[in-house]
């Protein structure tokens, strides 16, 4: 049996009340079990929440703020589609027609092209429209587009805020310090590729 | 949080206690959701129809056919043209800005004409030159107020390609 040294032992002579009193979690006269007041926390949740639905919208998949682009104001409100998009930044003209953008040409160098439409984005679209008319034919398409299309092809105008048919439908995203000209050059290209459809992506006032 | 249930007649009182963990699990998920998804900056869309030659169109309109009410855009003035009458109004710029106010009003009082009451197109150019820049927001804006007269069909042509043009 070990030997100790003499002197006060817990338990023994210290009492384990009188170490644990200070907290208060036992043995004392107050019990430590704070109850959270959880009634503001899910009151600020409630509104939260009821905000950001209320701003939930699924355009921005469609379109992505891109660095260095800043759209033209707009009083027009009618929604986005989904389509082919060409964006004209400060320096580069580019094409999204899937998950990465491929990279055109330089906005310079267009300018200074003396030709009438920009050659590599016609090929692009080109193959694009050829695309989406393949499957517009094949019926490939959601009901409300179905309907679009076949109000376009009895001339008629779609609906104020309708869907527009895919077939021949491109959307424009260009810097608003774009030159006149350069976007002239786009829309002729765009336009002898098939897309008679042009929607000018604006921000709204 | 709890809720005192069927008290009164001297009995015992039924306190309930509602979990709310769920809940906050819930709201918290949806929360970050929300905010992850959330667009702060909400894209519109002008629709136009570009003018020129597509590689469908077969046959050629005559533009002889019908008035045209076109607009060309330049750095210093916009024109506001009605082909075969050949009436041009020039709205000189404002300042550093074009004069949206008298642009608008024009607009808005051809849309009243006999001619355009009870029609929806327009054709809209912008003639850019290396001494005098049009800007593609001067152009968006332009077409913005032809929407709102009421013209919704919007064609962006080309300087040559306009209807009524004025002699430069």
């Amino acid at each position: 049996m070990p030997v100790h040294v003499p002197g006060p032992r817990l338990l023994s002579s210290i009492k384990f009340k009188h170490l644990v009193k200070g907290a208060g979690s036992a043995g004392g006269p107050r019990a430590a079990n704070v109850s959270l007041n959880l009634t503001p926390f899910v009151d600020m949740m409630t509104i939260l929440v009821t905000f950001l639905l209320m701003v939930f919208s699924s355009s921005g998949e469609l379109l992505t703020a891109q660095k260095g682009l800043d759209l033209p104001l707009a009083v027009s409100q009618a929604e986005l589609q989904m389509a082919p998009i060409i964006v004209i930044d400060k320096t580069d003209i580019k094409f999204i027609n899937g998950p990465t953008p491929q990279q055109i040409a330089s906005v310079d160098a267009t300018l200074k092209d003396e030709g009438v439409k920009v050659e590599a984005l016609f090929e692009r679209l080109e193959a694009a429209d050829r695309s989406i008319k393949e499957g517009v034919a094949a019926g490939k398409l959601p009901k409300d587009l179905k309907k679009a299309c076949e109000d376009q092809r009895a001339s008629k105008r779609p609906a104020a805020g309708g869907k527009v048919c895919p077939s021949g439908l491109a959307i424009l995203q260009a810097d608003k310090d774009t030159d006149a000209k350069l976007i002239n050059k786009v829309v002729l290209t765009a336009k002898a590729a098939g897309f008679d459809n042009l929607l000018f992506a604006v921000k709204n006032k | 949080m709890g809720a005192a249930v069927g008290t009164g007649d001297g009995k015992k009182s039924v306190n309930v206690e509602l979990n709310l963990v769920p809940f906050i699990d819930l709201m918290s998920c949806l929360t970050a959701f929300l905010l992850a998804t959330a667009v702060w900056s909400k894209f519109a869309q002008i629709n136009i129809q570009p003018k020129g030659k597509s590689r469908d169109t077969s046959a050629v309109v005559d533009p002889d056919e019908k008035l045209i009410l076109s607009v060309l855009i330049q750095s210093d003035k916009i024109y506001v043209g009605v082909s075969r009458i050949d009436q041009f109004q020039e709205i000189p710029k404002k300042g550093d800005s074009h004069d949206w106010e008298k642009f608008t009003t024009t607009i808005a009082d051809h849309k009243k004409s006999s001619n355009f009451a009870d029609r929806t197109d327009l054709e809209i150019a912008a003639e850019s030159s290396a001494t005098g820049v049009v800007k593609y927001d001067e152009v968006v804006r332009a077409m913005d107020i032809a929407v709102q007269a009421g013209f919704l069909d919007v064609g962006l042509s080309d300087p040559a390609g306009l209807a009524a043009r004025p002699q430069l």
